[in-house]
């Protein structure tokens, strides 16, 4: 027993990435020398694949749906804006910024979309599916600005803040479903369950994305992670500071001014950002932002 | 004897654990992700992985496992086990990444229930912007051309 007891010892201080391969290692020795019956290695083996039980333990593809629900959800309240060009030239700069973000993939890919409303606001579905409206690319001045307005919704889908609104019991009721399921496909009665929990889920969030908003700390974290993103790709992270002053002289009416702190106090938590070394490109940058902007 | 077998069976745990925090298999979590001649979001790709596929790699190093083929980034991937049938089939207490794997979980299946119960929702402008996506090789230029980052250095 002592044997297998400094197997496990040893499985256990080699590493968490080890551990898996370590402990089977460990359980089908201990199994082989009768030290441990089978269903004790199988529950040994299974110990460090615990349960799903919150929205850490959501899954990509789980991420993707219930993104393409919000994204669906955001698209029947306000209209797509059927411009070609303007489009491709924010996909092109959000790319930019995503790929020098900490989640440059994503299960289905990052998407944006300008919204057909003067209403100024950004939004980010879960599975990045991004949105910006007319009224706040009216108040863009530059590339560098986008980037850090797109940057800041790269953040929020990459530190997950959309699925963190999703009540607990909502994700309990789908997770239990699914917890003892093995085939492929659902009965009727289960795809009726778990649609009722995702329909949900998808409510929790659009309900922070368009009314409430998300908490102050997370629209700050957001704010960090935009500046890093953004200067990482090569823009000025002063620039989402240059962006959030014109919105300071701005009245507050709805959208982003509803859903999200104050500009003076974003610019407050900001403090001090480095920007990026050399000034090579603002050239060629101020003339495609021009040429995208002339059809606002 | 005893003790010598046991130390023995602690060096070989412990030599197989440290082996593999650095030589692990990889498994794709996303539909599809590049593999790169180098550990850079724009450099060459060499292939492409497909969700599901499996490698052997080293790393992850500064966000990159390096395999036989070239560099995938770590958010494209999990080092954890996965384990799903030939059937497609995961059993009770599924992870969430086994469940990626299999289709299973929050689905297209449930997407197309929810979308019955939910004729507002616009899908038909969500596939519309899904569609959209920029290339690798536009997206160089506009770097290039606009002196940012993933446009400098040996990224040809």
């Amino acid at each position: 027993m002592r044997r297998a007891a400094a197997v496990l010892l040893a499985a256990a201080l080699a590493g968490c990435a080890s551990m898996d391969a370590a402990m089977r290692t460990a359980t089908g020795y201990a199994q082989s020398q009768g030290l441990i019956s089978e269903s004790q290695a199988e529950s040994l083996n299974k110990s460090e694949t615990a349960l799903r039980r919150g929205s850490q333990d959501i899954s990509e593809s789980e991420e993707y749906y219930i993104g393409r629900a919000v994204a669906a959800q955001i698209l029947a309240r306000y209209r797509p804006l059927d411009d070609r060009d303007l489009n491709d030239y924010l996909q092109e700069v959000l790319q930019t910024v995503a790929g020098a973000s900490d989640r440059p993939a994503i299960y289905g890919g990052w998407h944006v979309q300008v919204l057909d409303t003067e209403e100024v606001n950004a939004m980010s579905a879960p599975g990045g599916f991004v949105f910006v409206t007319k009224g706040l690319l009216e108040r863009v001045r530059s590339e560098d600005e986008l980037a850090c307005v797109l940057a800041h919704e790269v953040a929020h889908v990459s530190k997950k803040h959309g699925l963190k609104t999703i009540k607990a019991a909502r994700l309990t009721q789908a997770f239990a479903i699914l917890g003892r399921e093995a085939a492929k496909s659902y009965a009727p009665e289960q795809v009726s369950r778990l649609t009722e929990a995702f329909g949900g889920a998808v409510d929790d969030v659009v309900d922070d994305l368009v009314v409430k908003g998300y908490s102050r700390s997370k629209e700050y974290e957001a704010d960090r992670f935009a500046a890093e993103y953004a200067r990482a790709a090569g823009y000025d992270p002063n620039a989402l500071k240059s962006f959030l002053k014109r919105l300071e002289s701005e009245p507050a009416r709805g959208g982003l001014f509803k859903t999200h702190p104050s500009p003076a106090a974003r610019l407050a938590e900001l403090g001090r950002l480095e920007p990026p070394p050399g000034d090579v490109g603002s050239a060629a940058r101020a003339r495609r932002f021009a040429a995208a902007m002339r059809s606002l | 004897m005893r003790k010598t077998k046991a130390a023995v069976l602690l060096l070989l745990a412990a030599a197989l654990g440290a082996s593999a925090a650095v030589a692990a298999t990889i498994t794709v979590l996303v539909r599809e992700t590049r593999i790169r001649r180098r550990p850079q979001f724009y450099a060459p790709a060499v292939a492409t992985a497909r969700l599901g596929e499996k490698f052997d790699a080293e790393g992850p190093e500064n966000g990159w496992y390096k395999t036989a083929r070239g560099y995938i980034h770590e958010s494209a991937v999990t080092a954890k086990r996965v384990r799903v049938d030939s059937a497609g089939s995961v059993g009770g207490g599924a992870s969430a990444e086994e469940l990626t794997l299999a289709g299973k979980g929050f689905n297209a299946q449930v997407e197309s229930a929810y979308a019955a119960g939910h004729p507002n929702a616009d899908y038909r402008a969500v596939d519309a912007m899904a569609r959209r996506t920029v290339s690798d090789a536009e997206l160089l230029r506009f770097a290039r051309e606009g002196g940012l980052a993933a446009g400098r250095g040996e990224d040809r």
